[in-house]
């Protein structure tokens, strides 16, 4: 098909639109609401361009043969212009105080827009929820936070209501996100292009507790921080900064630096053990994977009948936290009041799964890992001019399987490695299950163990878990991540997360993971050390209490 | 009037004894054209949706009667239901749906049960297979717009999509659907089976300062003042509106057709005729009419959304006589750009009443801006 873009007369697929084309040729339309692989609602109407002598939006127009598209006439310029000066009018903040805050402000700069001649108009009260926080003020109804809820996520926790410029995002009858079914993903914070949505900051807290002396604080980190946090500084996504991001927080004043990887191979005992007594009982099968928060609210509000597959498992952090308040404890001859543990986390969930009635935490305040990267810049700290430290003793030495939990299938992956060697007693000859790894929304594979062959199964994203727990009967082992791509995709990363970021965070993650010496959770010194010392074996009674806990039915709505 | 006259089913017969292409062709030959405002020939509509191959097709007829000053459709639903629910057991039975809806404006919830016994009556008699339900709207102008009456009887907010895919290829539950208006059914019925059917003859709903308002038929082309003339006016009449969407213009003797309606700057729309007498100012019709769009937008697309609140506002300050001369530039700037970004014919329509007043009665604007 031909058509004439911007004067010149180009080739083009039939089936694509407008704004597709263009960038294929290299032109640039600003745009908000569209989100990749998701059908353009053109709510926004940013991208306008011209086309046949009328005004278009290029994310969700067709040309036909012979169109003439033109993308930078004054005409549409102006159009766009307004529009943005239109959707001003409607969000309280002021972008000119940081040009670089969100995707707004830039498309300000982008379009030349200074003069503002619209009376403001909004005046909502903010939604403070225990991990996610609102401010329909900000929001200029681009509904890309519902459609990631609906469409990506499945959740359907908000939806638009109102009429007119009445029309805001809300959860149903204008109930605050932790009365209703939201799983506190966060995955609308990172799809919000101006920075209406974000998660409740714990920073204030973190930084009056470091100042006081009394207090031992430590701070644990987990798996997927270390090759997320450098972008925050300016690094490459995926770019293994661990060595930098612990002097950092070492420098913030925390006494400590632990880390959650540990947490992870302990997780993978735990678990790993908890698989064999099933195999040996003979189910209940699946068993289900409960490191991810928002995965355990997804079961607890849809999937009641789910709760005897679920693994009893504390997420590794929680473990951490609580051997950190034991065991470390006693080492260290500490008083577990004195102790305060901050978790860095690329999660939303988790500061409401710190929270948890049904779980006795260990830890008492969670960071985002944006939040992390805030706490560095207040303490004036320069990241990139840092040499590389390394985590403290004795809760600092973890191996590759506790690295790989970042990432979908990570879990799964680590889990068999342990499963096979403790069960069989033999070694694998590559520790690497590289079926399990990748993008794919739902991936599957098997292992003979004993003779028996395990079904396995790693599903992430709201919308694939579904899929897989429709037909999670089939399988003995499943892993489940709430967010696409699993942590290194979670709703407190860096922004922006998509695909390829996300990409290369988990190359970051296996590449780490290669590089360590150690690649078994059982073959973690301090594991063995832990179970020698203070937890006597795998699902012990100690361990039990400990690192255990229980789920609660919540309403679907 | 031609539009009461009844079938009693003996279209339906005609229909079934000539086929679908049959009935395709004599629409054609007709000039049957749908009447909710765009115009667009029947036969066309219904060849997207014969041709598109699924295994369930719908039927939607538009009852959804929201444009203020628009009452031509309630007046058929109440005096020739009969006739509207043979055209719809016609156009379902010529398309292939089995399914039909009527989608009522909720504010006409009592004709519900009248209809619904007569559907019942009817489809017992025409011996049909196809069902017909009558879903009630909850009051949003919006609604009438084809896109928005999909999703809300899906159950999902009465908002707009970008068009394609159309409705005869992809609608209602992502099946071909096709979407026709009450007056264009009942007409429907008519031209199979009427021989002095007229084509050209219009329903006009005349309302404002008239001391007869009604729902008055002419053929196309009647000149203006005879239909104001046939309402009796109270006074001296200024100016014209065709419904909220169509713009006004001064009133003078004319033709009524699309085509001289159009050279006016305004939108010929469903027959709307709201008369604005001597006593009338133009800027309270406008602050009236900005209200009704401010509270009917959807919120769906920015300009719509913001700018029907941002006129208002603007409006207001015009009335207060707080406006500057940057303020109607603003007013004016605004309107056109509200007219041609946004995403459906609401929003696009929603500003034409100013622009056409400003266009016609630029003086009463003038007159409030602080100097």
């Amino acid at each position: 098909m031909k058509i004439t873009l911007n004067g010149k007369t180009i080739e083009c697929d039939e089936g694509r639109v407008i704004y597709g084309i263009c960038r294929q040729n290299n032109i640039s339309i600003p745009s908000l609401c569209s989100q990749k692989g998701l059908r353009s609602e053109a709510r926004c109407r940013v991208c306008l361009v011209e086309m046949d002598g009328k005004l278009v939006t290029s994310c969700s127009t067709y040309p036909k043969e012979g169109s003439v598209i033109v993308t930078d006439s004054e005409r549409a310029k102006n159009a766009r212009k307004r529009n943005i000066e239109l959707m001003m009018a409607g969000h309280a903040h002021s972008c000119s105080i940081d040009p670089n805050a969100n995707q707004l402000c830039k498309l300000l700069k982008e379009v030349g827009l200074t003069e503002f001649r619209f009376k403001k108009t909004r005046n909502y009260k903010q939604d403070l929820g225990s991990s996610v926080v609102r401010d329909n003020n900000k929001c200029i109804n681009c509904g890309r936070c519902v459609d990631t809820c609906s469409k990506i996520q499945t959740i359907n926790a908000i939806d638009f209501a109102g009429r007119g410029h009445n029309e805001h995002v809300t959860p149903y009858f204008e109930k605050n996100l932790s009365d209703v079914s939201c799983i506190k993903c966060g995955q609308c914070i990172l799809n919000c292009p101006v920075g209406a949505i974000s998660e409740r900051e714990h920073l204030t807290e973190v930084i009056e507790v470091l100042k006081n002396k009394k207090k031992h604080v430590i701070v644990q980190v987990a798996p997927s921080i270390r090759v997320s946090i450098g972008e925050e500084f300016g690094y490459e996504p995926g770019t293994i900064v661990t060595g930098k991001m612990v002097a950092a927080l070492r420098k913030c004043g925390f006494s400590k630096v632990f880390d959650v990887d540990l947490g992870a191979d302990m997780t993978i005992m735990e678990e790993a053990s908890e698989f064999l007594e099933r195999l040996k009982k003979g189910g209940p099968f699946p068993m289900i994977t409960t490191c991810c928060p928002g995965w355990i609210l997804f079961m607890e509000h849809f999937y009641h009948d789910l709760f005897n597959h679920m693994s009893s498992c504390k997420s590794p952090h929680e473990m951490l936290g609580m051997l950190t308040k034991t065991y470390y404890a006693k080492k260290a001859g500490l008083s577990k009041k004195d102790i305060v543990v901050v978790s860095v986390m690329p999660c939303t969930a988790k500061k409401f799964e710190s929270k948890r009635k049904e779980l006795e935490s260990g830890v008492d305040y969670v960071l985002t890992t944006r939040e992390a990267a805030k706490l560095i810049k207040h303490f004036k700290i320069d990241f990139k001019k840092l040499s590389d430290e390394k985590f403290d003793n004795p809760l600092g030495t973890s191996t590759g399987a506790g690295t790989i939990f970042g990432a979908t299938g990570g879990v799964m992956e680590a889990a068999l490695r342990t499963v096979y060697e403790l069960g069989t007693n033999k070694k694998l000859e590559s520790p690497d299950f590289k079926v399990i790894r990748g993008m794919d929304g739902i991936k599957k594979g098997k292992v003979i163990i004993n003779g028996r062959e395990i079904k396995f199964a790693a599903a992430h994203g709201g919308a694939n878990v579904r899929k897989l727990i429709e037909e999670c009967h089939d399988y003995h082992f499943i892993e489940i991540m709430a967010c696409p791509g699993g942590c290194i995709g979670g709703g407190g990363q860096p922004i922006p997360t998509n695909l390829e970021i996300i990409k290369k965070r988990a190359e970051g993650l296996y590449s780490s993971d290669s590089k360590d010496h150690l690649r078994r959770s059982h073959e973690n010194p301090i594991v063995k050390q832990i179970y020698k010392e203070y937890l006597d074996y795998p699902l012990s009674p100690k361990a039990e209490k400990l690192l255990h806990t229980k789920y609660k039915k919540k309403s679907e709505f | 009037m031609q539009i009461l006259k009844k079938t009693q089913l003996k279209a339906l017969k005609v229909a079934r004894d000539i086929g679908p292409l049959g009935v395709i062709e004599r629409l054609n030959k007709k000039r049957v054209v749908g009447r909710g405002g765009a115009s667009f020939p029947v036969s066309d509509k219904w060849k997207y949706a014969i041709e598109t191959k699924s295994d369930k097709k719908y039927l939607i007829c538009n009852a959804d009667e929201g444009e203020p000053g628009t009452f031509k459709d309630k007046l058929i639903l109440m005096k020739n239901p009969e006739t509207l629910i043979e055209g719809i057991i016609i156009a379902a039975e010529t398309i292939g749906a089995e399914e039909a809806f009527i989608y009522l404006r909720g504010e006409y919830i009592g004709l519900k049960k009248i209809l619904e016994s007569k559907i019942k009556n009817i489809i017992k008699k025409s011996k049909t297979n196809i069902s017909i339900d009558i879903v009630v709207g909850r009051g949003a102008y919006i609604c009438g717009e084809e896109t928005a009456i999909i999703r809300s009887i899906q159950g999902f907010r009465g908002q707009p999509y970008y068009k394609p895919p159309f409705p005869p290829v992809e609608g209602l539950f992502r099946k071909p659907t096709v979407i026709n208006n009450v007056e264009t059914l009942v007409n429907i019925s008519q031209a199979l089976y009427l021989n002095d059917y007229n084509p050209d003859l219009r329903l006009f709903s005349v309302s404002g300062a008239v001391k007869k308002p009604g729902v008055y038929e002419f053929p196309l082309g009647t000149s203006l003042v005879k239909i104001v003339e046939e309402a009796k006016p109270r006074d001296k009449v200024k100016a014209v509106y065709f419904g909220c969407f169509g713009g006004c213009m001064k009133y003078k003797d004319m033709e009524l057709t699309p085509e001289n309606i159009c050279k006016e700057e305004c939108v010929h729309g469903a027959g709307t005729v709201i008369v604005v007498d001597n006593k009338t100012s133009i800027i309270d019709m406008a602050y009236i009419i900005s209200k009704f769009y401010t509270f009917e937008s959807c919120g769906k697309c920015t300009p719509c959304r913001e700018g029907s609140i941002q006129i208002l506002l603007l409006l207001k300050k015009l009335r207060g006589k707080k406006a500057e001369k940057k303020d109607l530039d603003l007013l004016k700037e605004l309107a056109l750009h509200i007219k041609e970004t946004s995403l459906c014919g609401l929003g696009q329509s929603s500003t034409n009443h100013i622009i056409t007043a400003l266009e016609h009665f630029p003086e009463e604007f003038e007159e409030l801006i602080i100097p």
